[in-house]
């Protein structure tokens, strides 16, 4: 994968849109740092537990026996390394739990929470490291409408606070109600522009062309709204010089 | 009735049922680890790894080569699957590691005189003919493997809940899995003296499987799995004691206690489906 171009600022929500295959995960753990890249110009946080994952449900042992407090205080694990949680650890978890709503939930165990529930839990463990950046893996996927909107709510009321978020996702809607920029992936760099105009017809079409994915029609900007917003100007075709 | 007191008063029982106590320990930590991070097989290939260990430490130096022999097999093993399994990321690698291993020691094992009892000894141990020498050393070696285990306690539990969560937290999985591997590696040669190289699975595996059917949360599966062990341990003894002399059955100790921890783990999984029902009923 190259010529990929495209920044997160702080109290900002950017979109990772690409079908299966584009690099939105590889994308992901450079940025984590576990893949080498050779990027002229890389600059992440790289403070102890500065990034927080989200990652993709699939990856958690569901039946794994430890309460939803213990999986959040994980997420302290950055700033105490072997040493068992001090108090400030204990708030710091205490903070992120009630951030979620899930407090209450904390004795649970994480197995028995719903799938929604899961989600805000792991989204927590993120957040008690007091990242800077969040990287969120296909978050909605299977959640229903309520524990969308929680989760929506929850990402809105961070970037309030700072924190920066890269989201990668299907769902355009979804992606056009959080984030403020998209950055559209296919192999190369599609397009990084702002959301309303990166999620046009014809650029989601060009993206996941050949692939079988459910797009919500009605939701997407039309090629017309896209060139009066831009008063016609071809933003994020491959030969784009804007784009490397 | 079998008695579960007095054949203790014999030294040689009482120092079998020490060093099952002693492992009894590590099979509540080391082994609930490798019930979380799913290492069963892993340990498996270790066990089998440590086997020519034993055997070329035997013909080096013979009875005292053998810990050192195991030790040391059983280290470079515990590197060398860390290093391969995460390289190729699947399981073959430690079939293939297992089986040549083992190849290997009954290779060299055959070419000695009268190998089959000494074969036998080293796969299913002496329980009965633990010397003092080799309790302190297992609890040396166990002291070891708990203490690696503890040191990386929240990281491996973490790595086993969410592989790609702790790596995105920067925990480095290669020294993590070293540290497991090496307390498995550890446990193994502590055990395998006593109950044999092919048993120590059982004290590993069976009491951490058990626990984790009658628990919550990690905690107290530490507790339950180390309780079960050390009980396992006691009735299973006093069983061979009581089968060998009462009823002149020769029942080998290790194995007896191996089959008594399996019984104590069908227990366990009578009792988890009663307690599930239970909290349905609820």
């Amino acid at each position: 994968m190259t010529g990929v171009t495209f920044e997160v600022q702080a109290g900002e929500a950017v979109a990772l849109i690409g079908p299966n295959g584009a690099g939105k995960s590889t994308l992901l753990q450079a940025l984590l740092g576990q893949l080498k890249h050779t990027a002229k110009r890389f600059e992440v946080p790289t403070g102890a537990g500065q990034i927080g994952l989200l990652p993709q449900r699939q990856s958690v042992t569901e039946d794994f026996p430890v309460t939803l407090q213990q999986v959040v205080t994980m997420g302290r694990i950055p700033h105490r390394g072997i040493l068992w949680p001090s108090r400030d650890d204990r708030s710091g978890v205490q903070r992120a739990l009630e951030e979620v709503g899930l407090w209450n939930l904390r004795k649970r165990r994480f197995g028995e929470l719903s799938g929604g529930q899961r989600q805000r839990g792991l989204l927590a463990r993120a957040l008690a490291s007091d990242p800077k950046l969040m990287l969120l893996d296909e978050p909605f996927n299977g959640l229903d409408a309520p524990s969308r909107e929680q989760l929506i709510a929850i990402v809105r009321r961070l970037k309030a606070r700072g924190v920066g978020f890269l989201i990668t996702t299907h769902d355009i809607d979804l992606a056009r109600q959080v984030t403020e920029r998209t950055l559209l992936l296919n192999q190369k760099q599609i397009d990084f522009d702002e959301t309303e105009c990166a999620l046009t017809l014809e650029q989601v079409q060009r993206v996941f062309d050949h692939h079988a994915v459910e797009i919500d029609g009605h939701t997407l900007a039309t090629a017309e709204h896209h060139n009066e917003m831009h008063h016609g100007d071809v933003h994020g075709r491959p030969e784009d010089p804007e784009a490397p | 009735m079998i008695d579960l007191v007095n054949p203790f008063a014999l030294p040689f029982m009482a120092r079998a049922l020490v060093t099952l106590l002693v492992l009894a320990v590590a099979a509540g930590t080391v082994g609930v680890i490798v019930n979380l991070r799913r290492l069963e097989f892993m340990s498996d290939g270790l066990t089998h790894a440590v086997f020519p260990g034993l055997v070329i430490g035997f013909i080096a130096a013979g009875s005292p080569g053998l810990l050192p022999g195991a030790l040391v097999a059983a280290l470079i093993s515990a590197v060398l699957l860390s290093l391969l399994s995460r390289r190729s990321g699947d399981q073959n690698v430690i079939a293939i590691v297992l089986t040549s291993f083992f190849s290997l020691g009954i290779v060299v094992v055959s070419t000695m005189d009268g190998y089959s009892g000494q074969l036998t000894e080293m796969l299913f141990g002496r329980l009965l003919s633990v010397t003092d020498a080799q309790a302190v050393i297992t609890a040396v070696l166990v002291a070891a493997a708990v203490l690696l285990v503890a040191l990386t306690w929240r990281k491996q539990v973490f790595r086993a809940f969410d592989r790609s969560g702790s790596a995105a937290a920067g925990i480095r999985t290669t020294w993590l899995d070293i540290a497991a591997n090496g307390a498995v590696a550890m446990f193994v040669v502590a055990a395998a003296a006593a109950v044999g190289t092919l048993l120590v699975l059982a004290v590993l595996i069976v009491p951490a499987a058990s626990a984790r059917l009658l628990t919550r949360t990690i905690a107290p599966a530490v507790v339950v799995a180390t309780v079960i062990a050390a009980l396992g341990s006691w009735l299973g003894l006093s069983l061979s004691w009581h089968l060998s002399i009462e009823l002149d059955v020769q029942a080998a100790p290790g194995a007896t206690v191996a089959l008594t921890l399996v019984a104590l783990y069908a227990l366990a999984v009578v009792a988890s489906l009663l307690l599930s029902k239970i909290r349905r009923v609820r």
